[in-house]
């Protein structure tokens, strides 16, 4: 009964949609706000990535947006989840070739990480995707050394520090141009590494306070499960 | 001059600071948000003047508008703002003393950052920053309504988020869709730009934009959640929740309808939504016997009038819709916040065990009578003038058919009012334990009921006092033209 | 077979949605519920990317190179499914929280036997 009513249901949905999809033809070009992001990005943002200068500098407000909805899912995770202290379980120790490999393989991830959110308006990536590696090198730790936990404290002030260097750097855009998120650190030569203004230190922000967020929430997941 | 964008920024910032605020002492994180949203009611009330001639346009990033983000700042978006910062500012005084148990740093926290999403979405101008808002706002209600942790809270947010998950995915599909059609996601290019398709092109990612945003304004068939949540979350989150989240949501709702869309042709339907929510929600009131969820279905029973009032489209129906809006918040944050000690005190979620709380919990008692009555629609208090607002505009528009649905809405008034005062009699009127000890709630939890309490009396018989912002905000909601002209000159 | 190869992105990303709204719809175990939600995420974030595509484009990054003058795909899209799929997971995260807690609760995670409130 449940079932034909949702196949009813959906097929509707999909007639609706596919209805509507006719009028948006793939693979047209089909906006004047993209091409305009191309065509000026370089020279009003400097970075060479366009993506990463929608992103931080066009719609940064979409970002703080984000960055926010991430630190809520982290707190909301850390208030359901800790119902109190429970005695620490016997843990059995990983093999020895997870061992090794996850000590050896710990630096290499957490550089290459850093590299992407570090370059993220020269090439691809950026503040969340470094983040996103990081937290995964955290990850391989748990799996490997599986005594071993994060400092709570670490954690917290990097989330909070994260947060609170994109919106000041907002606030003092604000103060200086009058605009919120003014790009207003001189913006350089592209395709160097100090170009582009304010975006490498926001995106370098947005890097720390990710990786710190999701390694905390693997954190509590996996001190529930124990 | 003081910049809007402060209304978000500042609590943002506070907000992040709470955790590492924590980490010094555990005692100041209860303070954080009354000072932030202090400063955001006194910033809302300082550009009221200023809105009322004309809309403060905002680009963020330094940026024209439509290659950026803006905030178009207009009477109705600082008419929510001043309400979102008050009522929040209130019910955060009480939690001071309300909420103890478990890691108090993370309520606050989240508390903070709901009411700066429910701001972010009454002040944007872009589509798709109104979806990060919306939600950083639903987001953070998931996690405060499973905050005490128990088995009914737990189930309750399951299926709220399961339900609100399923809607935000609907909302971005329609966003996707207007993207593609139009090319721009700036609210004023895209009503701009409406008139250039056919209306069934346009007509697919409206309904699922509606059904997305109508999810958390729980318009019916899609509030199944609401009973549920409404009712396991803590008092004070209950008072949000019904006060300012679903009508956040209804603004969303009325917003891309009215501006963007621009549609007349799904108000009809809307306007019949709204009276079959209303009777639904006051039927399935009338048999509860838990308070909080009597409540619950009462809060559905309102938006399903304020949904009615707006559909109409007429501009006194447009303020009535409004006013009625402002004396719900007003009235159900009341309720709540005053049946949250009751409940406390006596242990139990029964109507039946609120029997003599008259005698033992004085004032707590007459905020709550003060609240039922605002609500129902009596004399001098805030909900008689709403509610009259809308008859007459229903009356004015001379269609027998809206006459017929406000007959309807009346018969709704009255279970309202058969229900509530029932729960009155049982405070007052029934004999309660035998050694009546006057214990009334603490300081920090009256302070708030005594000041809606006045409030609530004060609009009731002056209602010139709001009368004037509401009939701005009415009309820059029907007129999109000057809306359009406002941001994109 | 042209429109099955212009169209196949889309085709793609609306059955990814139907299959996810569907098994929303109709399963009863919670885990398969937020599995199917995921699904749906995907295939809204995969429809967004599509409809940026431009025939013949190539990624919005400025290298130096000689290929710098030809058609770029848009980039505002890109942005959007950044912003999406982080909300995603935030979501994702906080419904598994409150399924372990749901499990520790009523020892089942069968959604007909979770209906502790009634009417």
């Amino acid at each position: 009964m449940r079932k034909t009513i949702s196949i009813i249901l959906l097929s509707i949905v999909a007639v609706g949609m596919s209805l509507s999809l006719a009028k948006v033809p793939f693979g047209q070009p089909k906006t004047k706000v993209g091409q305009r992001y191309i065509d000026k990005g370089v020279e009003e943002t400097g970075a060479v990535n366009i993506v990463t200068s929608v992103v931080v500098s066009y719609r940064g407000f979409d970002t703080l947006g984000e960055v926010t909805v991430l630190f809520i899912a982290a707190t909301g995770l850390g208030a359901v989840l800790k119902i109190g202290k429970r005695e620490a379980a016997a843990i059995e120790p990983a093999s020895f070739v997870l061992r090794t490999g996850c000590r050896v393989l710990f630096p290499l991830i957490l550089v290459f990480g850093s590299y992407i959110f570090i370059h993220g308006h020269l090439t691809p990536g950026g503040g969340f995707q470094g983040g996103a590696i990081v937290a995964s090198a955290f990850v391989l730790i748990y799996l490997g050394c599986r005594e071993r936990r994060i400092s709570e404290t670490a954690s917290t002030t990097l989330e909070s520090l994260g947060g609170l260097v994109f919106v000041v750097a907002g606030l003092i855009g604000l103060a200086v141009g009058g605009y919120f998120l003014l790009n207003f650190v001189p913006k350089g030569q592209p395709y160097s590494l100090l170009s582009a203004g304010i975006i490498p230190v926001i995106y370098i922000a947005i890097g720390f306070k990710v990786g710190s967020e999701l390694a905390g929430i693997i954190d509590n997941l996996i001190e529930e499960s124990t | 001059m003081v910049d809007p964008v402060l209304l978000i920024a500042v609590p943002l910032a506070l907000a992040f600071a709470i955790p590492a605020l924590s980490l010094f002492s555990k005692r100041a994180a209860k303070f954080v948000p009354p000072i932030a949203l202090s400063f955001n009611l006194v910033l809302s009330l300082l550009l009221l003047p200023r809105v009322l001639e004309s809309p403060v346009i905002v680009s963020i990033g330094g940026w024209q508008p439509p290659f950026c983000i803006n905030l178009v700042v207009g009477p109705v978006g600082i008419l929510f703002s001043v309400i979102i910062a008050f009522v929040g500012l209130l019910v955060s005084i009480y939690a001071v003393d309300y909420i103890k148990e478990r890691a108090t740093e993370k309520y606050h926290t989240l508390y903070l950052l709901l009411l700066t999403g429910a701001t972010g979405v009454v002040l944007t101008g872009d589509i798709f920053n109104l979806f990060v808002f919306f939600e950083i706002l639903c987001i953070s209600s998931y996690a405060l309504v499973a905050y005490t942790g128990e088995k009914a809270g737990i189930e309750s947010a399951v299926k709220y988020l399961i339900q609100g998950a399923v809607g935000s995915s609907l909302l971005l599909i329609g966003i996707g869709l207007l993207y593609g059609l139009f090319g721009t996601l700036n609210m004023a290019d895209i009503a701009q730009q409406i008139e250039s398709v056919s209306p069934i092109s346009v007509f697919v990612p409206m309904v699922l934009i509606i059904t997305g945003l109508g999810v958390e304004a729980a318009i019916f068939p899609l509030n199944a959640w609401l009973p549920d949540a409404h009712s396991s979350a803590p008092s004070s989150i209950s008072a949000i929740l019904s006060g300012i989240a679903i009508e956040v949501g209804l603004y969303a709702v009325v917003r891309v309808l009215f501006t963007i869309f621009g549609a007349s042709s799904i108000l009809l339907f809307l306007a019949f939504l709204g009276i079959l929510t209303l009777l639904i929600g006051e039927m399935c009131a009338f048999s509860q016997n838990n308070i909080k969820r009597m409540l619950a279905y009462s809060s559905i029973g309102q938006i399903g009038l304020i949904v009615f009032a707006l559909a109409m489209a007429t501009s006194y129906a447009v303020t009535g819709g409004l006013f009625q809006l402002v004396s719900h918040t007003l009235s159900k944050a009341l309720l709540f916040l005053a049946v949250g000690y009751m409940i406390y005190r006596t242990g139990s979620l029964d109507i039946s065990a609120l029997e003599g709380i008259g005698k033992t919990m004085p004032l707590t008692s007459l905020g709550f009578a003060i609240g039922a009555f605002s609500l129902v629609g009596l004399p001098p208090f805030t909900g008689f003038p709403s509610k009259f607002l809308i008859v007459r505009a229903a009356l004015a528009t001379k269609e027998s058919l809206f006459i017929v649905l406000i007959g309807l809405a009346l018969l709704g008034t009255v279970i309202e009012g058969a229900y509530f005062f029932r729960v009155v009699q049982v405070l007052y009127f029934k004999a309660g334990k035998n050694n009546p000890e006057r214990k009334e709630a603490p300081v920090a939890a009256l302070i708030p009921i005594v000041v809606f309490m006045i409030l609530i009396i004060a609009i009731g018989m002056y209602p010139k006092l709001i009368t004037g912002v509401l009939n701005s905000a009415a009309s820059e909601l029907l007129n999109r033209m000057d809306y359009i002209k406002s941001v994109l000159g | 077979m042209s429109f099955l190869e212009n169209y196949a992105f889309y085709i793609g990303a609306f059955g990814l949605i139907l299959i996810g709204l569907y098994v929303i719809l109709v399963k009863h175990n919670l885990i398969k519920v937020i599995i199917g939600l995921a699904v749906l995420d995907t295939g809204v974030n995969l429809f967004l990317i599509s409809v940026g595509y431009i025939t013949e484009g190539t990624a919005p990054i400025f290298s130096g190179s000689e290929t710098d003058g030809q058609q770029m795909v848009d980039p505002v899209p890109q942005a959007l499914v950044l912003t999406a799929i982080v909300i995603g997971v935030a979501v994702l995260a906080l419904a598994l929280s409150l399924a372990i807690r749901l499990y520790h609760h009523y020892g089942t995670l069968n959604l007909r036997e979770i209906r502790e409130q009634k009417w």
